[in-house]
């Protein structure tokens, strides 16, 4: 756990490095670099709505960067997430709308059914790569295309407003909205679960057997055969969770801050969690900071945005060299408190 | 209705369009075929297209030339796909997260610029970019099925055509392609009989890049003449995936772009049938995956259970 935590600082450490990197030179193309740069780094504290932005710019983040983390430590490229984010918010407002739920049961009926519907953009490439041994890589990036078509099916053909000038759903009844539980802010309820989900995480790949199995799984897929672990079926399960997860988390962003259905696309989230999920070394315990300080970032970059002639994909940019910096394997020469983690994990990798 | 739609699918103009849809899947496909033979798949290609159909609408835009254009994209291709490389042989990153990371800085990158040079954040409208030329063989003209599917074909479109059997001699006879394909099986046993690894795979992925940018460069200047954000929609992951169907042939890459394509070139089609739009668009991101099973099912089938 210790080397968890290191590795994060160091995570964030070049996390604020790349934002540098990337933010300072380009500030110098404005008028007046040293308010941008400040707009851009305090901008997001300066006000209780601000930071009302980042928490829940975050909660969405955390339930994806979760889903990414239990995929990948049980070795599984399974870009999923994304697709899985949006049927969980399409299908979420399809049971709203359609389901008939009573009052009291729509807003956790429509959770669960967007989380196991939406699972399922995570748990075909699961089975076809089991099944099959058809890369989950390939096959989990066109189903999150084919993923958002038929959601936007739905969308347009059970739940489609036609009084409404774009594409949108019918507006959601109250009861269906989750409860507000900041004043001034938006942050909901939906926080609430993403840190519970994060902590049942934690305790589920740290402290069960079937969270060590697919530890195991995913470090030595041989040693695990030869211990006899039912290989396939904790694969396709963990998958599955993963995607309820990421589901239920486009389901609670749907619920929490959206009067009606209106994504013409991804948004994009599923990405976020591939960040989220490396900048927490995939460990379920450290996904709520690493989503606050990607969320940070975008808050910053959307102010920067607002008050400056710049755009927001800035931190697209700052996203990516944070991917490839903290995958890189020679941050021991980088970072000289890493080197002996990093020499022991490499020893690891090659017997 | 329908049989309005079987006609139309016995016209010769429908495999022209097949064509016209298959070419940014094959000039990409055959970069990711080229790339995986050295090991190296280059999962950053998607981005790389959209980079090169930027880059190809902005320099002919400025420079008042599409074979600038063109020449800017598959230069910038090969410039990102370097980069990819200096992040795995540098930096030791992941191979699959870094072409992430590609993808999501070429996709952050060019809005960033659009915007900075055109204040839109969706189109280049406002640019007066220009497109490549289509070859007309006047010959073929009178010819009765071949005359409307060749006759009038980008250049592009030939281009990628003829970059199949190009590819192909690359890898199966040349000494570059014998060290490429041999870096791809086994680097160490390659690295031992002298090759080196490093040169071939930045060969590679350079040159995967290129064709990257090529296929980029088509979009934005031959299918149609603008720049739109995200315009690559997923047609580079579309390419990797005709490059796993393709089975690691050239000619193999041909027939599943084709494929790929004229699921394409139906799902545009089957609109005018009145099925739901949304649905028929889900058509050409479903038909690799099923190929894809089928394919790995089919060697399942025939090679020996462990």
């Amino acid at each position: 756990m210790l080397d968890a935590f290191r590795s994060t600082a160091v995570a964030f450490a070049l996390l604020l490095g790349v934002a540098a990197l990337v933010l300072i030179p380009l500030a110098f193309t404005l008028p007046d670099p040293g308010r941008a740069i400040a707009t851009f780094v305090l901008g997001p504290f300066d006000s209780v709505r601000h930071i009302g932005n980042i928490v829940e710019t975050a909660t969405p983040l955390m339930f994806t960067g979760l889903a990414v983390s239990l995929m990948f430590r049980a070795g599984m490229f399974n870009l999923g997430a994304e697709g899985a984010y949006f049927l969980g918010a399409v299908f979420a407002a399809l049971a709203i709308l359609k389901g008939g739920l009573p009052a009291w049961a729509v807003c956790g009926g429509a959770i669960v059914f967007g989380g196991a519907m939406g699972s399922l953009a995570c748990v075909v490439p699961a089975v076809l790569r089991v099944r099959f041994g058809a890369s989950e890589l390939v096959t989990s990036l066109m189903l999150n295309y084919a993923a958002m078509f038929a959601g936007l099916f739905v969308v347009n053909y059970f739940l489609r407003d036609p009084n409404a000038g774009a594409m949108v759903s019918y507006a959601f009844p109250p009861a269906a909205r989750l409860a507000q539980i900041l004043p001034g802010t938006r942050v909901h309820i939906g926080l609430v679960l993403a840190l519970a989900a994060c902590g049942a995480g934690g305790v589920y790949l740290f402290s069960t057997r079937w969270g060590y199995a697919l530890r195991v799984v995913g470090a030595n897929p041989g040693y695990a055969r030869h211990l006899g672990l039912p290989i396939g079926r904790i694969l396709i399960s963990v998958q599955a969770l993963a995607g309820l997860i990421a589901a239920a988390g486009g389901a609670v962003e749907m619920q929490g801050l959206y009067p009606r259905f209106g994504w013409p696309s991804l948004p994009g989230a599923g990405w976020d969690g591939l960040v989220v999920g490396i900048l927490a070394g995939n460990s379920p315990l450290l996904v709520p900071p690493a989503a606050l300080a990607l969320s940070y970032l975008k808050v910053g970059g959307d102010l920067l945005s607002r008050n400056y002639d710049i755009s927001a994909e800035i931190v697209g940019l700052i996203q990516a060299l944070v991917i490839l910096f903290a995958t890189a394997r020679v941050r021991g020469r980088l970072f000289p408190f890493e080197r002996r983690r990093l020499a022991r994990q490499i020893s690891a990798e090659t017997v | 209705m329908w049989t309005n739609f079987l006609v139309h699918l016995a016209d010769p103009s429908f495999f022209a369009t097949v064509l016209r849809v298959t070419t940014p899947i094959l000039l990409a496909a055959l970069g990711a075929l080229i790339s995986d033979r050295a090991g190296v798949l280059n999962i950053g290609i998607e981005g790389i297209m959209l980079a090169g159909a930027f880059t190809g609408v902005v320099i002919s835009a400025f420079v008042n030339s599409a074979w600038a254009g063109l020449l800017a994209a598959v230069l910038v291709g090969c410039a990102l796909a370097s980069l990819l490389f200096a992040a795995l042989r540098w930096l030791r990153s992941d191979l699959v997260l870094s072409g992430v990371a590609l993808n999501l800085a070429c996709t952050s990158a060019t809005v960033l610029l659009l915007y900075a040079l055109t204040g839109d954040k969706g189109m280049s409208g406002s640019l007066p970019s220009r497109v490549l030329p289509e070859v007309h063989l006047s010959f073929l003209k009178g010819l009765t099925i071949i005359g409307p599917i060749f006759a009038s074909q980008h250049v592009l479109t030939w281009a990628s055509l003829f970059a199949v059997p190009g590819v192909g001699m690359l890898l199966t006879y040349t000494r570059f392609g014998l060290r490429l394909r041999a870096v791809g099986e086994n680097a160490e046993a390659a690295a031992l009989a002298g090759v080196h690894v490093d040169r071939v795979r930045f060969a590679a992925l350079a040159i995967s890049g290129a064709f990257g940018g090529a296929a980029g460069a088509f979009l934005s200047m031959g299918y149609v003449s603008w720049f739109a954000v995200g315009m690559s929609a997923g047609r580079g992951f579309v390419a990797i995936a005709a490059e796993v169907m393709g089975g690691g042939g050239a000619v193999g890459t041909l027939l599943a772009a084709l494929v790929l394509g004229s699921a394409q070139t139906l799902a545009t089609n089957l609109q005018g049938v009145g099925l739901p739009s949304e649905l028929l668009e889900t058509l050409p991101y479903i038909v690799p995956v099923f190929a894809l099973v089928l394919h790995r099912a089919a060697l399942l089938s025939i090679t020996p259970q462990l």
